[in-house]
């Protein structure tokens, strides 16, 4: 079906049409008008004022405002659209209609941030007039414009997405999206994956290279992206990913739209998108360690001296972070409600435990930790020898965090029903920083050690004072963590045998 | 007999801590009006979602006209109008614009002559240019009835579709449903207000805590019920009427010069005897009927425990 022909973006439309669209334009030109003016006056009254530069504080601000009207509140509109028509019925008085799933959710993705797209559509025009005034190339406008367009694009999906799980405000999870772009952005602006998901790193570097043919040496934009040792233009990785992940969420959009009562993700779908971001990741870090971690390698050395933020050896355990992040999203995403394994345990028939097992996340728990693990042993592969305490200690541990996560979920869910995020969290809470904060309270680094997301970053942050790890007391945690998950499992046992008895 | 075409079969939905329908069957033919009937939390609003897809069930099947939901929803999806006990509306669309809205997604043809006659058949025509959120809630109620019959599906699920109207619009439903009736759709429709529907209804379905209590046309439903309240009236003041009556045992009798009202309670057969005892006894019987509300008796004597 032709947009032009789908009801729901017609009617999108229509009411983001009569809400009045005329006066956000006419701020959004007003802005442009004073950039664009402003970048005149600078020209024309500072005898020496170098036009590249200035130049790109002007553009600088138009795609600040374009990134914050488009990505940003594109996103919250889209999101608050479709979680409004699901309170009020609207969403499954459209899933009754014949129309297809890919016609809703075209016309629920590109219809209610249309004021949005007018707005920054006229930022950029004067965006064009202050790139043409100020002689900076235009493929500086033509890469942060098809950046902007694609990350609005792609982050209008995810909205769409949330929009269908999430009925409540969307500011957290924005928020949460900007904590965790905005360290890794300076930390390792080409080595981290978030900086390329969104288009800092891309954008920063266009920056940097316009009007010079090439970065400044000494730039932390400087370095030319690259994944494996094999060099690739930034813009080429952002669009490769966005597309890629926004593929695997229009999929998973359309069968939510055909079917609401299946999982929101299917398991290889699950397995697909984490090895795509933690090959990704581990690719852009490659060339730092090529596989000899954690001896640095020239690139490695090269980088830590223009690095002004911070050294090299905190980019590893980022990355764990990130995997230890995305692979809860995941696990969470793709973990079925009790509800529904009982259902199909009725529908089925089957009442033991092995049953729940298969049906239940903890085996995605066990790929994920597996595919994660080929991740780290690529920076290791070649220096396993004296790495190998490093890649182990990472590997427990971040399966002790998945098993954890979806022992506990499942429990709460059982346990406490309707309160369970509230558990999960008191859980994690008690798992994670009590440790930590009793390590500051008492003075006693070793109690850190014991916090459920320690050990590994430990193992894989601390590669220049070897000497100083203290790999038994770091055993000696992980021994801790597979106990509490055993007593975990005990109860979530428990709870699913209760579950089970009532299915009959 | 018509081949049904709505049929459910089966069919159990759970919950949580609930089973809200259980093992639920029933089979509608070309122009039945199924009242269904049941107190709070009986699961009718639940089996009118299962059945147009939006609840998902554990067991059982829904077909309509042949298609079965599990594998060809979106031929069910043309053939199965619902409406939902609340209006959804988009308030700041005009109502001509919320139907043309509906128009579109179904593909209707010859769009705007039929949005035309939905808003007459509901009286809508001069709140066209009227927005959603301005209406009353009686008239959010028809709007959404005209959007259910816009794309003229063969079956209709209608829950509490009379909730929110006054007793004209009542009225005015009354007659769409009978127009409907007459026009050979299947109609499977829910109130609190059992007269609501005993006027039009030609089939019951009484629910109770997810089960069926109850199901048949509402003679057959009629039929079956053990006790019910009697009229008699006739033309002449007679002596013979009252001593009949009164050897009868009837419950509850309340004698006057021209009529009786009683309770009955008994075979139907032996209801007939007695009527055929006072006509050949003389008695100038002008009037016989059943008191009070048929869907009402049979409701009340179905077993369902709680009143809505």
């Amino acid at each position: 079906m032709k947009l032009s022909e789908n009801p729901i973006f017609i009617t999108h439309k229509r009411l983001v049409h009569r809400l009045g669209v005329l006066a956000p334009v006419i701020i959004a030109a007003l802005i442009g008008m004073v950039l664009l003016v402003g970048l005149g006056e600078s020209l024309h009254n500072t005898f020496s004022s170098d036009p590249i530069n200035a130049g790109k504080g002007f553009y600088g601000w138009v795609i600040g405002l374009e990134m914050a009207i488009l990505i940003l509140g594109g996103f919250n509109r889209i999101a608050q659209t479709l979680s409004e028509d699901q309170k009020a019925g609207l969403w499954d008085s459209n899933r009754l209609t014949p129309l297809k799933a890919q016609d809703i959710v075209a016309g629920y993705w590109l219809a209610p941030a249309l004021r949005e797209f007018y707005m920054a559509a006229t930022l950029a025009a004067f965006g064009l007039l202050i790139v043409l005034t100020s002689g900076l190339p235009l493929t500086l406008w033509l890469g942060t414009q098809t950046l902007i367009l694609s990350t609005a694009l792609f982050l209008g999906l995810a909205a769409v997405l949330l929009g269908m799980a999430v009925q409540r405000s969307h500011a957290g999870v924005l928020l949460l999206l900007l904590l965790i772009a905005g360290p890794g952005s300076f930390a390792g602006p080409d080595r981290l994956i978030t900086n390329f998901l969104l288009p800092i790193y891309g954008i920063g570097h266009l920056f940097e290279i316009a009007g010079q043919g090439s970065a400044s040496d000494n730039s932390i934009w400087n370095p030319a992206a690259n994944i494996f040792g094999l060099q690739l233009h930034p813009i080429l990785i952002t669009l490769a990913l966005q597309i890629s992940l926004g593929l695997f969420i229009w999929r998973i959009l359309l069968r939510k739209t055909r079917n609401p009562f299946q999982t929101l993700l299917l398991r290889w779908e699950v397995i697909a998108i984490f090895t795509l971001l933690v090959v990704t990741q581990h690719g852009l870090l490659w060339n730092l360690w090529s596989g000899n971690f954690p001896a640095a390698n020239d690139v490695a050395r090269l980088a830590e001296a223009s690095q002004p933020t911070g050294p090299i050896d905190t980019l590893l355990p980022f990355a764990q972070a990130g995997t230890v992040l995305i692979g809860i999203i995941l696990l969470a995403l793709a973990s079925p409600q009790p509800e529904h394994i009982r259902v199909e345990a009725l529908r089925l028939g089957f009442r033991n435990l092995g049953g729940v097992f298969s049906r239940s996340a903890l085996p995605l728990a066990l790929l994920l930790t597996a595919i994660a693990a080929v991740g780290l042993l690529t920076q290791m592969m070649f220096s396993l020898a004296g790495s190998f305490q490093h890649l182990l200690v990472a590997v427990m541990n971040l399966l002790e965090i998945f098993l954890t996560f979806v022992l506990l979920l499942d429990y709460c869910r059982l346990r406490h029903q309707r309160r369970a995020i509230g558990f999960l969290v008191l859980w994690f809470f008690v798992l994670c920083i009590i440790p930590l904060i009793l390590s500051a309270l008492f003075q006693n680094p070793a109690a850190a050690h014991f916090s459920l997301l320690a050990p590994g970053f430990i193992a894989l942050g601390n590669m220049n004072g070897m000497n100083g790890t203290d790999w038994p007391l770091l055993y000696k945690a992980l021994g801790a963590h597979l106990l509490i998950d055993v007593l975990i499992f005990l109860g979530w046992r428990q709870q699913w045998n209760l579950l089970l008895k009532r299915a009959g | 007999m018509a081949e049904p075409l709505l049929v459910i079969e089966h069919l159990r939905v759970d919950f949580p801590e609930v089973v809200a329908v259980n093992d639920l069957s029933l089979a509608l033919a070309a122009g039945d009006v199924c009242g269904l009937i049941g107190p709070n939390g009986a699961g009718k609003t639940t089996t009118m979602r299962a059945v147009s897809g939006l609840q998902e069930f554990t067991r059982g099947s829904v077909r309509v006209d042949g298609h079965e939901l599990a594998r060809e929803p979106d031929e069910l999806k043309r053939r199965l109008g619902f409406m939902p006990d609340f209006c959804p509306t988009y308030d700041r669309l005009t109502t001509w614009e919320f139907l043309e809205h509906y128009a579109r997604a179904f593909s209707v043809p010859d769009r705007n002559k039929r949005i035309d006659d939905c808003l007459q058949l509901t009286w809508l025509t001069d709140k066209r240019d009227a927005f959603c959120g301005q209406l009353s809630r009686g008239m959010k109620q028809r709007l959404v009835l005209a959007k259910t019959l816009l794309p003229d599906p063969q079956v209709l699920l209608l829950d509490e579709p009379a909730s929110g109207l006054d007793p004209l619009g009542r009225i005015e439903l009354r007659n769409i449903l009978l127009q409907l009736r007459d026009a050979g759709k299947v109609v499977l429709i829910s109130s609190h207000i059992l007269s609501e529907l005993s006027g039009f209804c030609n089939k019951a379905a009484i629910m109770e805590r997810g089960r069926m209590v109850q199901s048949g046309t509402i003679a057959e439903l009629g039929q079956q019920m053990k006790r019910r309240r009697m009229s008699v009236k006739w033309r002449t003041e007679s002596t013979l009427a009252p001593a009949i009556l009164a050897a009868a045992s009837l419950k509850n009798l309340q004698l006057s010069p021209l009529g009786a009202i009683f309770d009955f309670e008994g075979e139907p057969d032996t209801l007939d005897d007695l009527l055929i005892n006072l006509i050949t006894q003389g008695v100038r019987v002008c009037e016989w009927r059943a008191l009070g509300d048929d869907l009402e008796q049979i409701f009340l004597q179905s077993g369902a425990k709680e009143l809505m």
